[in-house]
């Protein structure tokens, strides 16, 4: 019966597991030249094809130079009504822009944007030309991120680390709240991130941009990592449902593991990725710091709103554990920060000169605030509980102050993660030492 | 490299026609039989949570327009709300009836994302037709549900309920990309493949 019960398990399983693409209408479905294709020499036309007849208005296909320039032609559709192209000037070295508008036969208006390379690397779509970004909403949204990523990254690692043994019933019950939470926030703020980066980029009017194709950002680095980390937490809220329906923490590590490896998807696109001077050791940094930011901020916020008021037995261990974890994270952060710092900022004068300086600047100031605060806890509040003292009245409001401040930082984070470091010096030729 | 769209319809519609038969065998034999076994208690909540889960691969690969990324965004999610909220009920984790309401909420949100995502007409090919047929089916057949959360021992509500998942079960299965319906299609359909 249990080999019944299996067997049918694993064809419901089998039949469900490989959810493939449902594609619909007027999609496009292959252009010459390919999504971020670098070209050796350049083309003679871009083409686009269509899984179905659309109709091409004479400025449907337009190329576009780094600066603006237009040195596309006309658009003709062949005997083929599928495909539409447009003949392009002999184009120099360079990235290039193509900005698409077709009237699907069913009168619906589809558009994209994608780019290409001559003898140079295709800029990513969401930089190429008439991009913009990012806005105030943008900022909001990725702090957003942040939180909801404290949250359950955080929350996961104060339960597993900290609080290893049963809560009372009703701290159980907030804590995974505040956790289902931070999980479901990490995907609906994500998909909306992704909206918010593919309007900058498109660069259309709200009812196009329900039709613009979104494949090209997709193969972005940006892209590739909206998709990983889509994916990596729906299963992270599928574990962390499981945990809670059968009462298993055990299954709260393989989403502990799996938050953390996932939110390395931010720093695999991010500037520790992509800028000058990025290396994997920028990349690790980068994910080190993040997770120590959210371990940090994601149990001050269990330890201020779920333990202390809901589980007053537990209110002193769990306060001088998370302080001893508290120390290595803050550890790790400041060392990982300063690594990154130097990378990004290539003069001291930077901090002040450059836009990007002066936010570092912001977000060191809250960082040096909640050390101050984390210090207050750690060298005052814990030896007098180590030593059987009673607990300081005013200790909650202090945590919810930290976390605060936390939450500040993350702000600041989210503004620094979406401005532009200042260029890295180039290095000046070497000058022959007989030239007179 | 993408396989063909009609693909992951069926996919789906036999991960609904198994719920439908559940509920449905459920709905016939009665509870008391049906729970005989813990197992089964577990069989259509835990199938309708994790096709919610097996939906979020469909979304994110398929981001050739925001409409259908968002509409197949917002299956995973009720799926996985409705599914999770009725696993909660029978572990005994949830205790309110009102859970049950999630059930017509994701038929409610299905429906309209079925009519919104779907561009073209009525009658402008197979699975435009298929679509709006779904979409209507959903946002009609979510009185099944609704009325069941309050009359839970009624056969008729339950039946209703069961076989509006085996309807959408075989309507996806009909399910294909550019074909003719009841052999006609617009001619801007394009010419039918496969």
């Amino acid at each position: 019966m249990r080999r019944l019960q299996a067997t049918v398990c694993y064809l419901i399983v089998g039949a469900l597991a490989f959810p493939a693409v449902a594609a619909a209408h007027a999609t496009l479905k292959h252009t010459v030249p390919g999504f971020g294709q670098r070209l050796a020499r350049s083309p003679a036309f871009v083409q686009l094809r269509f899984d179905q007849s659309v109709k091409a208005l004479p400025n449907a296909i337009t190329v576009y130079t780094a600066k603006g320039k237009i040195v596309s032609g006309q658009t003709r559709s062949g005997a083929d009504k599928r495909v539409v192209t447009a003949p392009v000037r002999r184009l120099a070295r360079g990235g290039y822009t193509v900005r698409w508008r077709a009237v699907s036969a069913d009168s619906h208006v589809v558009a994209g944007v994608f780019t290409f390379g001559v003898r140079h690397r295709a800029p990513p779509a969401t930089e190429g030309f008439g991009s913009s970004g990012p806005t105030t909403e943008e900022h909001v949204v990725r702090w957003l991120y942040f939180l909801a990523l404290a949250l359950v990254a955080g929350g996961l690692g104060f339960r597993l680390l900290v609080v290893r043994g049963p809560l009372t019933e009703r701290a159980e019950r907030r804590f995974y709240r505040v956790v289902g939470l931070g999980a479901v926030g990490v995907i609906e703020v994500g998909i909306l991130a992704f909206l918010l980066r593919a309007e900058d980029a498109l660069q259309l009017p709200f009812g196009d941009f329900l039709y613009g194709d979104l494949s090209p950002l997709a193969t972005t680095r940006f892209g590739t990592a909206f998709v990983a980390m889509t994916l990596g937490f729906a299963l992270v809220s599928a574990f962390v449902f499981l945990a809670w329906l059968t009462d298993r923490t055990i299954l709260l590590w393989p989403a502990f593991l799996l938050a953390l490896g996932f939110a390395s998807g931010l720093s695999l696109s991010g500037h520790s990725a992509v800028d000058a001077g990025s290396s994997w050791l920028s990349e690790l940094a980068d994910w080190a710091h993040l997770a120590a930011a959210s371990l940090w901020v994601g149990g001050l916020v269990q330890l201020a709103f779920v333990v202390w008021p809901l589980a007053p037995d537990l209110r002193r261990q769990a306060f001088l554990r998370f302080s001893r974890l508290a120390t290595v994270l803050i550890a790790v952060l400041l060392s990982a920060g300063i690594y990154l710092s130097v990378l990004r900022l290539p003069t001291l004068s930077d901090l002040w000169s450059a836009g990007y300086g002066q936010v570092l600047l912001v977000k060191l100031g809250l960082v040096s605030l909640a050390l101050l605060w984390g210090a207050a806890h750690h060298f005052l509040v814990r030896p007098a509980l180590e030593r059987g003292r009673p607990l300081f009245a005013g200790l909650p409001r202090s945590l919810a102050g930290e976390s605060a401040v936390g939450m500040a930082i993350l702000l600041a984070a989210a503004v620094l993660v979406e401005s532009k470091p200042p260029p890295q010096p180039t290095p000046s030729p070497p000058v022959a030492l007989n030239s007179r | 490299m993408q396989p063909p769209a009609e693909f992951v319809h069926w996919m789906f519609a036999t991960g609904f026609l198994l719920l439908g038969l559940c509920l449905l065998a459920q709905a016939v034999v009665g509870d008391e039989v049906w729970r005989r076994r813990p197992w089964r208690t577990y069989l259509w909540p835990g199938l309708a949570f994790l096709m919610g889960v097996l939906m979020w691969p469909v979304m994110v690969f398929f981001t050739n327009s925001t409409i259908h990324m968002v509409a197949h965004g917002s299956w995973a999610q009720v799926m996985m709300l409705a599914g999770g909220a009725e696993l909660g009920l029978v572990r005994g984790k949830l205790h309110s009836r009102y859970w049950r309401l999630t059930m017509p909420l994701a038929f409610l949100v299905s429906g309209a994302s079925f009519l919104i995502h779907e561009q073209n007409s009525w009658l402008f090919a197979r699975s435009a037709f298929l679509h709006h047929v779904i979409g209507w089916t959903m946002i009609v057949g979510a009185v099944f549900p609704f009325v069941a959360t309050f009359r839970p021992r009624s056969a008729v509500w339950r039946s209703g309920f069961a076989l509006t998942f085996v309807v959408l079960g075989v309507l996806l299965y009909c399910d294909r990309d550019v074909a003719p319906i009841f052999g006609h299609i617009s001619s801007q359909a394009g010419t039918p493949h496969r």
